[in-house]
């Protein structure tokens, strides 16, 4: 029996980084999964790596926040009640200020906020989940330490780490926990996507980050404790796994 | 010269009479086209009054250019706009939690960008808005006001990260309950749906409106310009109780 046997794990984000890992892990200890991609190639990526292995995949904008209703209820057996939920969803931005047009941010703030708290309102309906719920959403750095021209990325994991605090007490009745996680750099698709578009192979944040570039196995780890019943003291908190860097 | 971006709150016109005191010039934009008598009275040539509605942020760029002309540089501006309210995570669509996100950041975002340019803007010039301990404690109802204040406050330190090279400062201000903002409906809903307790959490009382002024006239004045980048806060001690 794995630890997560006939448990149901919403992840959205899925098909990459973090959220692929813990897809895998979660699969390998018993997990039934819920697994979200936003575009086709995300969803034929997870069609073929879990063929075969009975998991629901759920494919929905999350730059369009409106649709996911929509999305969710067209495709999701609604008997389903979920374990937990995973938000991996996360678009990167750099820009400087003067370049910084409403249009940009609100593209930032929708799928990195508006969508989290969206999916949270559906995912935590009347009996749409199990009492013990885990909520969990992937928040940065960033959040917490300034940089030049991360202000609309920034300002987007600030707001779900605070959207968390508030979830965190209005949900405890209905035994519903809510935590961030709070990132440094990690190794994945869109760190090295990132690296390339800069002019110097250093990255200035690994001078802080003493730990070393962080792996997506690391932070699968904090997410299944998370996940589980001996993190059930744990709500509304932003985590670090950060390497030290905020240290 | 400061520019004060408001929303019809008395906040805003408080800090417009305090500059207006230590004789800087001042220019007003608020969402609402009627002043209060006390800035009527005031009458002083150092001061000047624009109203429209800066929630559309698509105005923001064109309105500009009629305000602020040519050659014309400012030393600052403070940003005491936003909306509040609250909902439970149920009711709380997608449509409301925009519509906080544009009052409470993407306004403020938009008047940064196109004030802080090097035509528009002075050398050690400072930016303050006016944000919310809500934005690090968490209240039921409370999620997307919350996250749109926290956003606020993230926002302002990757701007002056990017601004520091110009001396140009950026600070927010999370207050707690200030008098002037009491008089909201929103205000009242929440004291009475969620936050009984919330108001005898804070230790010293009430803020008061010129209280919350000062800090932001300080904040822009040259006597604060080691602090950049910070969250500061102004909540009578209501974080520790």
């Amino acid at each position: 029996m794995g630890k997560f046997e006939n448990k149901y794990i919403l992840i959205t984000g899925a098909s990459k980084g973090i959220g692929f890992t813990l897809a895998e892990n979660l699969d390998n200890l018993g997990a039934k999964l819920i697994l979200h991609a936003s575009s086709e190639d995300g969803i034929n990526k997870l069609t073929e790596s879990f063929a075969n292995k009975g998991h629901l995949i759920f494919k929905a904008d999350f730059s369009d926040p409106l649709s996911l209703e929509e999305a969710w209820q067209s495709q999701i057996n609604q008997d389903i009640k979920l374990d937990g939920f995973v938000n991996c969803v996360g678009i990167r931005s750099r820009r400087p200020l003067n370049l910084l047009k409403p249009a940009h941010v609100m593209n930032i703030l929708h799928a990195n906020v508006a969508s989290f708290i969206e999916m949270s309102r559906l995912v935590c309906r009347k009996n749409g989940f199990n009492p013990g719920l885990s909520i969990i959403t992937i928040s940065s750095i960033a959040a917490h330490s300034g940089g030049p021209g991360v202000t609309a990325y920034a300002a987007s994991k600030a707001a779900t780490e605070a959207a968390v605090r508030c979830m965190s007490k209005e949900l405890f009745k209905k035994e519903v926990r809510v935590n961030s996680l709070v990132c440094g750099q990690v190794n994945t698709e869109a760190y090295s996507d990132l690296m390339e578009t800069k002019a110097s192979a250093d990255d200035v944040i690994l001078e802080r980050q003493y730990l070393g570039l962080g792996s997506t196995q690391n932070i699968t780890n904090i997410l299944l404790f998370l996940l589980g019943k001996e993190s059930c003291f744990i709500t509304g908190s932003s985590i670090p796994a950060d390497g030290g860097y905020l240290s | 010269m400061y520019c004060i971006i408001n929303d019809g709150g008395d906040t805003g016109y408080c800090i417009v009479e305090q500059l207006l005191q230590l004789n800087h010039e001042v220019i007003l934009i608020d969402r609402k086209d009627q002043l209060p008598d006390s800035l009527i009275k005031m009458k002083s040539n150092r001061f000047s009054f624009y109203s429209f509605d800066f929630y559309q942020t698509h105005l923001i760029e064109s309105e500009l250019k009629n305000i602020l002309l040519p050659g014309k540089k400012i030393n600052g501006f403070v940003y005491s706009a936003g909306i509040g309210g609250v909902r439970p995570l149920a009711l709380t669509t997608t449509t409301f939690v925009s519509e906080m996100m544009n009052a409470n950041l993407y306004a403020f975002l938009e008047f940064a960008r196109l004030l802080s340019k090097k035509t528009r803007f002075e050398i050690g010039g400072s930016i303050v808005a006016i944000s919310s301990v809500s934005s690090i404690k968490g209240l039921k109802s409370k999620i997307a006001y919350s996250a749109s204040k926290a956003a606020l406050d993230a926002a302002i330190r990757g701007m002056a990260a990017e601004l520091a090279e110009r001396k140009i400062r950026v600070n927010s201000i999370r207050k707690g309950w200030v008098e002037a903002d009491l008089k909201h409906d929103f205000i009242q809903d929440n004291i009475a749906l969620s936050a009984q307790d919330d108001h005898a959490r804070q230790l010293l009382g009430t803020i008061g409106t010129a209280d919350l002024a000062k800090l932001v006239c300080f904040l822009l004045s040259d006597e604060s310009r080691f602090i950049s980048g910070t969250n500061v806060l102004l909540d009578g001690a209501y974080t520790i109780s």
